[in-house]
């Protein structure tokens, strides 16, 4: 395993959810538009944000993810009209609990819509940032042998 | 003040009449335990056997687990299933457990009639064997223990103790606002009033520390977990026919290596799958043979949901679930 003593060569994994009608396309859109942004995002599409079962989120953190990114439509613009509500809910809740085990920082939660490919580029941008400056989750050592 | 003889008398009668009419199948409720005087859960079939019933601060299990297992079974082929309702004795927390029970549809309230007890808090028994440690072992089964107000009072063959309830009250109890059964049949004992106090007092300590600290914190904590399911198996709510850390196929969530992440992944998992429904009765700490303190984790959730979306599980049958249910003005741009 490679020595990653120096914050600034650690390049955080980062698993994002995103979700089939509007974040993925945003994502696209980045691409399609060629806006820079970090390529430390591992994208997994999602019909919906509310099919992210909180478990999956926890097993991302289990397995060494150093971070996690869920991506749904706007408040209101879901195209099964309540799937982004309910995941609001639940990652409320899965934030309070990562909260008291001091892992909260590493789940970001966003809304970007098919028309904001710059948006996710920022976004990514940001937590990318974010995490560089948090440094490793700390279950990765468990797979550093 | 409760005087336990009382209500033991009364749970008895009661157990009885409903035994000798038939309508109840059978009765769930405590018993003396033989060689210690921590209750353990009985089943009474006859009416002559209701004296066996008994009533003290150290009934400490939910005995509403045996409800959803009653419920859950399936007869055997050509056999009439019994529908008749099932007795059990309850304690405010556990009569808080079958509202969430009947708001999921799991028991339906015909199947089932409720012994509602007062309750100002029970014993814990790790707490009473300190308390105890200048009394006789062969005493010890012998002991009558009496409320009495601020203290309790430990009665045996030699000098009565009087220890505050501070020290033995078990760590629910201490910040448990609903003293009185919330569904019932039967009410027993007269009715406490309503306490007024910080629910969350216990877990302010935990909040304020930094990140850094409370990781260190968990992972001492969570370390310790052997992932004997003890805290699964006696819960309530936990009814699913299959776990999801039982389950290896399609896919296997929960690596059977008992280590920190897949722990951390454990306790994170149940925890999520009680949000919001978690009435805080205790079980899971009370059986852990390493004493994880598993109630803090669904006291966090407990706060979020009464804080941030007006939801406390256990109180009213017509309420909606936390997560089967949506505010379009629920706080929240992002998580924070």
């Amino acid at each position: 395993m490679i020595e990653m003593d120096d914050k600034s060569d650690f390049e955080p994994k980062i698993i994002g959810f995103l979700c089939n009608w509007c974040s993925y396309a945003g994502a696209d859109l980045a691409g399609v538009s060629r806006f820079q942004y970090p390529a430390n995002v591992r994208v997994i599409r999602v019909m919906c944000s509310s099919r992210i079962d909180p478990q999956f989120v926890l097993k991302a953190l289990t397995e060494g993810a150093d971070g996690v990114l869920i991506a749904g439509c706007h408040p209101g613009d879901c195209h099964y009209i309540e799937g982004n509500y309910r995941t609001r809910r639940r990652i409320a809740a899965l934030d309070k609990i990562l909260e008291k085990y001091g892992l909260s920082d590493r789940v970001f939660l966003e809304w970007v819509s098919a028309s904001e490919g710059k948006r996710f580029a920022e976004v990514v941008t940001d937590i990318t940032n974010k995490l560089k400056e948090l440094g490793p989750n700390p279950h990765k050592a468990r797979w550093e042998i | 003040m409760t005087d336990y003889k009382a209500l033991e008398k009364q749970i008895q009668d009661q157990a009885r009449q409903w035994l000798e009419s038939g309508e109840v199948k059978y009765v769930i409720g405590f018993e003396k335990g033989d060689n210690s005087p921590v209750c353990r859960p009985v089943f009474i079939y006859k009416p002559e056997d209701a004296g066996k019933l008994a009533w003290g601060p150290l009934c400490n299990n939910n005995l509403t687990k045996y409800l959803v297992e009653e419920v859950q079974i399936k007869p055997k082929k050509g056999e009439e299933p019994d529908l008749r309702p099932v007795g059990i004795v309850v304690k405010p927390c556990d009569s808080k457990t079958i509202v969430e029970l009947m708001k999921e549809n799991i028991v339906p309230r015909e199947r089932v009639k409720i012994i509602g007890v007062i309750s100002e808090g029970t014993i814990n028994p790790k707490a009473l064997d300190k308390a105890l440690k200048d009394v006789p072992l062969d005493k010890i089964a012998g002991i009558q223990i009496l409320d009495g107000g601020d203290n309790f009072t430990i009665k045996y063959d030699g000098e009565p103790l009087s220890v505050p309830k501070d020290e033995l009250l078990n760590g629910k109890c201490k910040v448990c606002v609903v003293h009185n059964p919330v569904v019932y049949d039967i009410f027993v004992g007269d009715k406490v009033t309503q306490i007024d106090k910080d629910e969350f007092e216990d877990i302010a300590d935990l909040e304020a520390m930094s990140d850094e600290e409370r990781y260190e914190y968990w992972k001492e904590q969570l370390s310790k977990c052997i992932r004997c399911y003890a805290c699964r198996d006696t819960c309530p709510l936990c009814y699913c026919e299959e776990c999801v850390f039982d389950r290896t196929k399609p896919y296997n969530w929960n690596e059977k290596t008992v280590d920190l992440p897949e722990n951390f992944f454990y306790h994170m998992v149940r925890a999520m799958h009680l949000a919001g429904r978690c009435v805080d009765c205790g079980g899971c700490e009370r059986v852990c043979p390493m004493d994880i303190p598993i109630r803090k984790l669904n006291r966090f959730l407990l706060k979020r949901a009464k804080e941030r979306f007006k939801v406390v599980p256990g109180i009213n049958v017509e309420d909606k679930a936390m997560f089967g249910d949506y505010d379009i003005d629920d706080p929240g741009e992002g998580i924070k």
